[in-house]
């Protein structure tokens, strides 16, 4: 059994056959989540359920549908009907959705089959998953370094070949950054391409949902299937439906790429400068122009995003009080002690401080003087990817300005989490889609990644890029092969 | 007590009256079992998001165009952030930054003389829901959470409680004839609030102000508003003042009572609502709006007059909707509207009300309506054979002639027959002869009293009239 290290095609095929059945993949996951418990990449598993689905597929013909019984795994703050869905959090440890996310009804209909709840930061807030109250998950490729966040648990499992898919959310960098730390694929898609319905709210304004995979291919089947105009979110954008696969494969002749100074400054550390570089001379040797551009506003971004994301995360976070659902302080006094208790117990220390400074950026005057502010720099920012991509069909540079470090780094520097995102969180505000694409591996042999970044909907030309630099490189990026190696 | 200038500004909440609720497709419905009418949108459940209800968005440019206001082409929503348990987000969605309307006023006219009470804004929110305590207890009612609402602020503009009276039941009756809401006070779908202060003179800043709370009745809030005007200048008079605050009217009272001193001003941490786009209105949006605006009561009142019905008439028929509009596809008819007035008025009205019933549920057609109309005013039926036939007439298919027919009555028209009638009682009744002709007015009433008991009631009495003044001459 070692189904789940094989290709898409490979394991359609089997299906197809009745080689194997969806219940064999089911298991091979189950079991290999088991050997690897130490990783910690999820927080429920959906193990009944997962079986019993497995086997009502026996009944339904396979069809032409690649994913087709195919194991995934859902982050776990994307609602799941009857499926326990925490964000991480002790608030909402005991919370069982009456209903699914838009993106997880689109699963299910594609017969894909949940295997279970992964890890995260607490409600997606921080970047190496240790605001998690469930204890951080552990990186693939060494157990002592962080896997990046928030989405950290769904790349643990990815990298680690437990499952061929994975759901993260990404409201600056948390699909992107993970990805690259754990050397697998993750796209956060064109803001409004896919349902936030379902999704418990971070910032409401950039939060997204995208595939995580172990390759391209794999990664915009699984965009084929999650993205679409939904009825329920006013902000998804009504576009007609796209084969996402359909330039995989095409040639990048001609394409014209840019590459920001901001992106390799000294703020990114040599070896990933030199990957980029590295990856930069195949492009050109390939017959594609890389320029060099100054970007204006690409070091407002972080100051931006904390303004913005943590100024709706204080108003979305504001309904979890202890009255209707989750966590609730026992015998409080009066409202006020329920409020009070609830959340003081309920929430996590990264939470609570972003809450507090949410609360008093956009207290009295100071809406007007940070949020509203923050938003018209965001719309220049925009301007500024729309000015480059004018001349250019795509944007590159690093996804992250390290490779995953220490678990047992030190947590007291709240800024420095959104430090380690400063190079993607750009993309999430001017609404974006980026890819980060394993490109090689650091001294430490730990993963390195390429951000590629598109225009708005331009999903399909990132894939274009992201295939070909994907098939040039060939890397081994199964860390279990490179155990067997070592 | 010294003399003062009251300012008074009224904030009136009123739901729409829409088929579903604001920001999700759950029923929007009064009296219904408590959490009946609710989805994991209106209970604020994680994940979920606002969709918008473009009735919503109609109904206000509707009111916005009775009310004078105008309209805003480009708008967002806006989060007021606050925790309550009857808030069940904790922040509430409305527009606090564009409201839909701006600018508009609403006319009155206090003692004789027109007043416009102008507008400040008007703008769109959604309900919260509905707190019952009991006890150590607090029930919520998520049935009214999400139902949509309009708030119409006024400016500071009104004096007294007569006028914001005045304000507000001119507000109801264009709110209520345009659609945009049913208005009921005591069900809540309509709900004021007052801002009250005074001061001496009118070079004087606005003084120290109260606002009065969720009043249950617009007589309350006359009342309330004179109450807290009272209130404030007895403390001034006596050298006291007093901070900021809210206060509700206690109608076993009669009096308002103190609320909640506000300390500071609130801070509700508005941001504009991520989760909904901008809002454009078009123009051709608003008129197609305009279209859909019913004849208003103000230019009702102004028609029936025109057409002969009394003013007092005129305003009763518009107190009275679904008569005023049962007339209205008459206007172009040419019937006797005085006579049709005092009809729909007058013993339909009772039958209706008898029966508890609508016009439009009965079998009086508009044709049927206007034959009767035509036979009560040329005499052809009397009063009194319309109270025998009118059950007929309201639950029968048949044509009115049918109906008279059947119902046998046959009416003295003959002008001798009638004369020889009068004759007769004029014999009969020498006394009140001598009293008519030395000049007493009411013989002559009595005398027709008897010509009416003689013909039982069978003649046309107008015409009876005409023809005793003859006799006795």
């Amino acid at each position: 059994m070692k189904y789940l290290d094989k290709t898409i095609e490979e394991i359609h095929a089997s299906l197809k056959k009745k080689e194997i059945k969806p219940i064999d993949l089911v298991e091979e996951a189950f079991t290999r989540i088991e050997e690897d418990k130490e990783l910690n990449a999820y927080i429920t598993l959906n193990k009944e359920e997962a079986i019993k689905r497995a086997q009502e597929l026996e009944a339904k013909e396979v069809g032409d549908n690649l994913l087709f019984g195919l194991p995934i795994a859902v982050k776990d703050n994307i609602l799941t009907k009857d499926l326990r869905t925490t964000c991480a959090s002790h608030i909402l440890d005991n919370f069982i959705p009456i209903y699914n996310a838009t993106v997880v009804e689109k699963i299910n209909e594609n017969d894909m089959i949940i295997i279970g709840k992964t890890n995260m930061d607490e409600f997606a807030m921080g970047s190496s998953s240790r605001t998690s109250y469930f204890g951080a998950p552990k990186n693939p490729w060494n157990k002592e370094k962080i896997s990046g966040g928030s989405s950290g648990g769904s790349a643990t499992t990815i990298s680690a070949r437990e499952v061929l898919f994975a759901l993260g959310t990404d409201t600056g960098g948390s699909i992107r950054q993970p990805a690259s730390y754990t050397g697998i694929v993750g796209m956060k898609p064109t803001y409004g391409r896919v349902s936030r319905y379902g999704i418990v709210a971070f910032a409401s304004s950039l939060d997204q949902v995208g595939p995580m995979t172990k390759n391209v291919y794999e990664n915009a089947l699984l965009l084929n299937v999650i993205a679409g105009p939904d009825d329920k979110d006013l902000t998804s954008a009504n576009k007609e439906k796209e084969d996402f696969t359909r330039k995989i494969g095409k040639d990048i002749k001609g394409m014209k790429i840019a590459l920001p100074n901001y992106f390799m400054s000294d703020i990114v550390t040599e070896e990933i400068r030199n990957e980029v570089e590295k990856t930069k001379k195949l492009l050109e040797e390939n017959g594609a122009t890389v320029d060099y551009v100054d970007m204006k506003y690409l070091d407002k971004a972080v100051t931006l995003y904390q303004i913005i994301a943590m100024g709706e995360a204080s108003s979305n976070l504001a309904r979890f009080d202890g009255i209707r659902y989750g966590y609730s302080t026992d015998n409080p006094k009066d409202i006020e002690d329920l409020y009070l208790e609830t959340r003081k117990n309920g929430f996590g220390k990264e939470v609570k401080r972003r809450i507090m400074v949410g609360s008093y950026l956009l207290s009295g005057e100071n809406a007007k003087i940070y949020y509203n502010k923050a938003l018209s720099i965001r719309d220049d920012m925009k301007k500024e990817f729309d000015r480059i991509f004018k001349d250019y069909d795509l944007i590159i540079g690093p996804t992250t300005t390290t490779t995953a470090y220490d678990l047992t780094d030190p947590m007291d520097d709240p800024s420095k989490s959104f430090m380690d995102d400063v190079l993607v969180i750009p993309v999430n505000m001017a609404g974006l889609p980026g890819l980060s694409l394993p490109i090689g591996f650091g001294k430490n042999h730990m993963p390195i990644g390429l951000h590629i970044i598109g225009n708005s909907f331009e999903e399909a030309t990132i894939y274009q890029l992201a295939s070909f630099l994907e098939k040039k490189l060939n890397l081994e990026l199964n860390p279990r092969k490179d155990d067997e190696n070592v | 007590m010294s003399n003062y200038i009251p300012t008074v500004g009224i904030e009136v909440h009123c739901e729409l009256k829409t088929n579903t609720k604001i920001f999700s497709n759950s029923i929007n419905g009064y009296g219904q079992m408590a959490n009946s009418l609710t989805n994991v949108v209106d209970l604020g459940y994680p994940g979920t998001l606002p969709t918008l209800n473009k009735e919503v968005l109609n109904l206000a440019i509707k009111a916005a165009l009775v009310l004078n206001c105008k309209i805003r082409r480009q708008m967002h929503f806006d989060r007021k952030n606050y925790f309550y348990p009857d808030n069940p987000k904790n922040y509430q969605i409305t527009q606090a930054e564009t409201p839909i309307g701006y600018d508009g006023y609403v006319e009155i006219e206090v003692n004789g003389k027109k007043k416009k009470i102008e507008i400040e804004e008007m703008h769109i929110e959604e309900d919260t829901c509905k707190s019952t305590h009991r006890g150590t207890k607090t029930l919520l009612d998520f049935n009214r959470a999400g139902v949509p609402l309009i708030e119409i602020v006024t400016k500071p503009c009104m004096e007294s409680g007569e006028e914001a009276k005045l304000y507000l039941e001119k507000l109801r009756e264009l709110l209520f004839y345009s659609d945009v809401s049913d208005c009921k006070i005591e069900e809540g779908s309509m709900r004021a609030d007052a801002n009250v202060s005074i001061r001496k003179k009118e070079s004087d800043p606005f003084g120290t102000k109260a606002e009065i709370k969720n009043i249950g009745s617009i007589s309350n809030v006359k009342l309330s508003i004179d109450k807290e005007i009272e209130r404030q200048a007895n403390l001034y008079d006596n050298g006291e003042t007093f901070l900021p605050q809210t206060r509700r009217f206690d109608s076993k009272l009669n009096d308002t009572v103190l609320m909640r001193v506000k300390e500071t001003g609130n801070d509700y941490r508005y941001f504009p609502e991520p989760d909904i786009p901008y809002v454009y209105v078009t123009e051709e949006q608003i008129d197609e709006v305009r279209k859909t605006i019913p004849m208003l009561p103000e230019e009702r009142r102004k028609k029936y007059i025109e057409l002969g019905i009394s003013e007092v008439n005129a305003k009763k028929l518009v107190g009275h909707r679904t008569l005023s509009d049962y007339l209205n596809e008459l206007l172009e008819e040419k019937i006797d509207f005085k006579t049709a007035a005092n009809l729909l008025l007058g013993d339909i009205s009772a039958y209706l009300n008898k029966n508890e019933t609508e016009i439009t549920k009965t079998k009086l057609t508009k044709e049927k309506f206007m034959e009767l109309t035509n036979n009560i005013s040329d005499g052809t039926l009397t009063s009194k054979n319309l109270k025998e036939i009118l059950d007929m007439v309201m639950e029968s298919d048949k044509s009115i002639a049918e109906i008279v027919k059947e119902a046998g009555i046959q009416n003295i028209t003959d002008n001798s027959a009638i004369t020889d009638m009068i004759k007769k009682i004029i014999n009969e009744n020498p006394e009140s002869v001598a009293d008519y002709k030395a000049g007493k007015d009411r013989a002559i009433k009595y005398l027709m009293g008897q010509v009416m008991k003689e013909s039982k009631g069978s003649i046309n009495p107008s015409m009876a009239m005409d023809i005793l003044k003859e006799e006795l001459k």
